[in-house]
């Protein structure tokens, strides 16, 4: 066998080698990002999932055990309204009548059950099909775009 | 009057950047020495007016100038000078400043450096430079103005985002920056090889330190970032394959491949075009990482179009990687290779496939960043990627790396023979599976950290064999001692042994990273005084809170102690922070660090009355310390690669050898 064709060889078998890991890894780590009027309308197909969900925490639905750290609220995108369970410590910025994305899985009883919260500024909130949120944990020097 | 100053400043560099294209081009075709040092002056022109403007926006923030946009966005009156000073890389607009500045910088001292010369490439050099300089100077002059008047002033400014009051934030950005910048040297002296037809080795051997250092500036700069987001973000993590680190990661790889594969240019002849291809790609994606993260089109590719910015960058990126392919392919034939592969088991191979997966680990980045755009953009469904996706793919590669570190720099060019690999690799091979046994036996079980310590400790030996087998071939020849043989084999492959300590740094780095990726534990609990929460071999009491003021926010700290068997230590007081123009508290996150592992602990709330209870958040993290002593050695290890040690001590030496 020559030498370029077992180079070629070696390629392909690297280039397949690494397509299976970028299929595999993509299949395992995508997250769908869907409004809670989305997620209404497709409560079927959308079981078992990975999803973001985001909207605004209702005001007077946040009922939190500390104890136990968990918590129960709604998210709505002004029409639709779901049942949000979370376990955990929820982040600063969390607060009821602010933006929040969740990211979880639905359960079979309707409640979404969160394993993340994100939560936003009310003032840079914006509807999930307009903007998506910004990464809670990130930053490259100056990439905050200041607004008025 | 600052701001016009600035701003005319910056008009005026503009035109002298756009004089800097032409004037090559003149040199070129009339041949007048005239027009050249007219390109040098138009340069040093630039690095005056640059430095001028950017002393401006520091003047003006120091001084809290609010009539200027940017500087009632970005300090309060409150706000201590240094991080009015930092201010300047606080947002968009004072960091495409602090870029153009470092720029101007740059091309500064390559111009001063290479005066007497290379006279036939730095024509073609400094054209590129000014090119590069002018697309910064328009964004600044005509897109994105750090000028901007506000009108009228307020009585205060914004202030800063508090997350980035932090002392690593004084250095992270200029030394990302730094490493960005520094990359447009091999570029430019790439592009002009190219133009003019020379496309041999020279342009390697000159760039050569400049890319270590922009790879070093690289590194650290990312290092930084990774300790900024432990230190400071407050949740326990130091990189979340988020856009943006990503952005800033991406030109690193096709960097590092580059400074590998350059070396077998240099030996062998050979990946000409593919060393070409590398540049450019790493110096595109410094501006591409500019692009996504200044454009607005991560927060949907939609929001693309809401500032000038992005199709400024957009628009730039697609010239130099139009203008830079067409250059390769129309130079391509004589840019064949005057070498062939002679075995897989050689030096050339290892390199050749530590840039495979490098160029691999670029390629899966990449494509995860951009997913989320092109999903949007063609099905319209909003998906996100996230971190087990780049985990999965990337961690396999890394391993494939660091085992390649071990091979790389041991095994024999051409083609290694039998004997070759059993005398370097043997024992370290043996050495490295007791290592993996023992972690084993002890109670490391998992399948990828176990691969990944002992593949760290294959490199280890490697390196360390190689270098007593040296050191004792030294004490027999030259008869000098243990220390005086490895200072003079150090002195005499300064590159060498700078890359092998480099590569001890990443080994460290690589050891925190599979210590805290794959042992890390986390517990949460909210305790009355008093109480404790267990974590691994720890126990944390809460011991009671306080509330001070301090002079740009309100502080409410809670104060824990670590029992670890019988003993207790001082007292740790995780914070938040609560500024009068946010919203939202800022927390802030303390840990203890040892070698073995941090205790990271995160105050998440409390009860505001009687300030009996806190909710907390604590997380065990195996070997994180590791990596910021890997960045210390690989500091170490490029000061080893790049001083310049006494040229003629070193030659006498040789003589008294002889």
């Amino acid at each position: 066998m020559s030498r370029s064709k077992r180079f070629l060889i070696g390629g392909l078998i690297i280039l397949a080698a690494l397509s299976y890991l970028i299929y595999g890894g993509m299949r395992e780590a995508i997250v769908y990002f869907v409004t809670p009027a989305e997620l209404k309308g497709q409560e079927n197909s959308s079981k078992g999932k990975s999803l973001r969900l985001g909207g605004m925490v209702v005001a007077g639905s946040l009922q939190k055990d500390l104890q136990a750290l968990t918590y129960r609220f709604q998210v709505t995108d002004g029409v639709v309204s779901i049942p949000v369970f979370f376990h955990g410590v929820p982040p600063d910025l969390f607060s009821e009548g602010k933006g929040a994305v969740v990211e979880g899985r639905m359960g079979d009883d309707g409640v979404f059950l969160a394993t993340t919260i994100m939560a936003k500024h009310a003032e840079e909130y914006s509807p999930p099909h307009t903007g998506k949120p910004s990464a809670p944990h990130s930053f490259v020097p100056g990439s905050e775009e200041k607004k008025p | 009057m600052t701001a016009t100053i600035g701003h005319y400043c910056i008009v005026i560099a503009f035109f002298l950047a756009l004089w800097g294209i032409i004037a090559p081009l003149l040199t070129y075709r009339t041949g007048r020495e005239v027009f050249f040092s007219s390109t040098r002056a138009g340069i040093l022109g630039q690095f005056i007016l640059v430095t001028a403007a950017s002393s401006s926006l520091i003047y003006a923030l120091v001084t809290t100038d609010f009539s200027i946009k940017y500087v009632a966005f970005n300090t309060t009156r409150a706000t201590p000078i240094y991080y009015r000073v930092t201010g300047l890389w606080g947002a968009l607009e004072g960091s495409l400043l602090l870029w153009e500045w470092l720029l101007v910088i740059f091309s500064g001292l390559v111009s001063w450096v290479y005066r007497d010369r290379h006279r036939e490439l730095m024509p073609w050099v400094l054209l590129i430079f000014s090119t590069v300089s002018a697309f910064f100077l328009a964004v600044l002059a005509f897109a994105s103005n750090p000028f901007e008047i506000l009108s009228p002033p307020p009585l205060d400014g914004r202030g800063l985002n508090p997350l980035l009051e932090d002392s690593n934030m004084i250095t992270h950005p200029p030394l990302l920056y730094t490493g960005f910048v520094g990359l447009t040297v091999p570029y430019a002296f790439a592009m002009a090889a190219l133009i003019i037809g020379r496309v041999d080795e020279a342009w390697i051997k000159t760039t050569r330190r400049w890319t270590i250092v922009a790879w070093f500036f690289l590194t650290m700069g990312n290092l930084v970032g990774a300790w900024w987001s432990y230190h400071v973000l407050g949740w326990g993590g130091y990189w979340a394959w988020d856009p943006v680190e990503n952005a800033a990661f991406m030109p690193w790889l096709p960097a590092t491949a580059f400074l590998h594969s350059i070396q077998v240019q240099e030996r062998r002849r050979m990946l000409k075009i593919w060393n070409l291809s590398l540049i450019i790609i790493a110096f595109s994606l410094t501006l591409f990482g500019t692009f996504l993260t200044r454009s607005g089109i991560l927060s949907s590719v939609h929001a693309f179009s809401s500032g000038p910015v992005g199709a400024f960058f957009l628009s730039f990126l697609a010239v130099v990687l139009l203008g830079s392919f067409g250059l390769l392919a129309y130079r391509a034939e004589h840019l064949r290779g005057q070498a062939e592969f002679d075995s897989m088991l050689s030096r050339e191979s290892a390199f050749l496939l530590n840039n495979v997966a490098l160029v691999s680990a670029l390629f899966t980045i990449f494509l995860g960043t951009i997913f989320p755009l092109l999903s949007e953009a063609v099905t319209g469904v909003q998906v996100s990627v996230g971190a087990p996706y780049f985990n999965s793919v990337t961690v396999p590669l890394f391993l494939l790396l660091v085992f390649l570190m071990g091979v790389g720099p041991m095994i024999a060019w051409r083609r290694a023979s039998w004997n070759n690999l059993k005398r370097n690799f043997l024992w370290p091979a043996a050495a490295s599976m007791a290592v993996a046994l023992s972690l084993f036996a002890w109670r490391i079980r998992d399948f990828l950290p176990l691969l990944g310590f002992m593949l760290s400790a294959f490199v280890v030996f490697t390196i360390f064999l190689d270098t007593v087998r040296a050191v004792r071939a030294r004490r027999r020849l030259a008869g000098e001692g243990t220390a005086a043989a490895l200072a003079t084999l150090v002195r005499h492959n300064q590159r060498r042994y700078g890359g092998l300590v480099v590569h001890l740094g990443i080994v460290l780095i690589a050891l925190g990273i599979a210590g805290s990726m794959s042992y890390s534990v986390e517990r949460q609990a909210t305790l009355g005084i008093g109480q404790s929460l267990a974590i691994g071999p720890y126990k944390i009491r809460f011991e009671g809170m306080r509330g001070l003021q301090q002079p740009t926010h309100f502080r409410v700290e809670a104060a824990f102690r670590i029992l670890n068997g019988g003993s207790e230590s001082k007292l740790y007081t995780p914070a938040l922070k609560f500024f009068p123009n946010q919203q939202s508290p800022v927390g802030r996150a303390v840990f203890r660090s040892t070698l073995a592992d941090d205790l990271y602990m995160i105050l998440s709330g409390f009860s505001e009355v009687g300030r009996n209870q806190a909710t907390l958040k604590a997380l065990v993290r195996p070997l994180v310390a590791w990596m910021w002593i890997g960045g210390g050695v690989i500091v170490l290890g490029t000061i080893l690669a790049l001083w310049p040690f006494d040229v003629s001590a070193t030659e006498q030496d040789e003589d008294r050898v002889a």
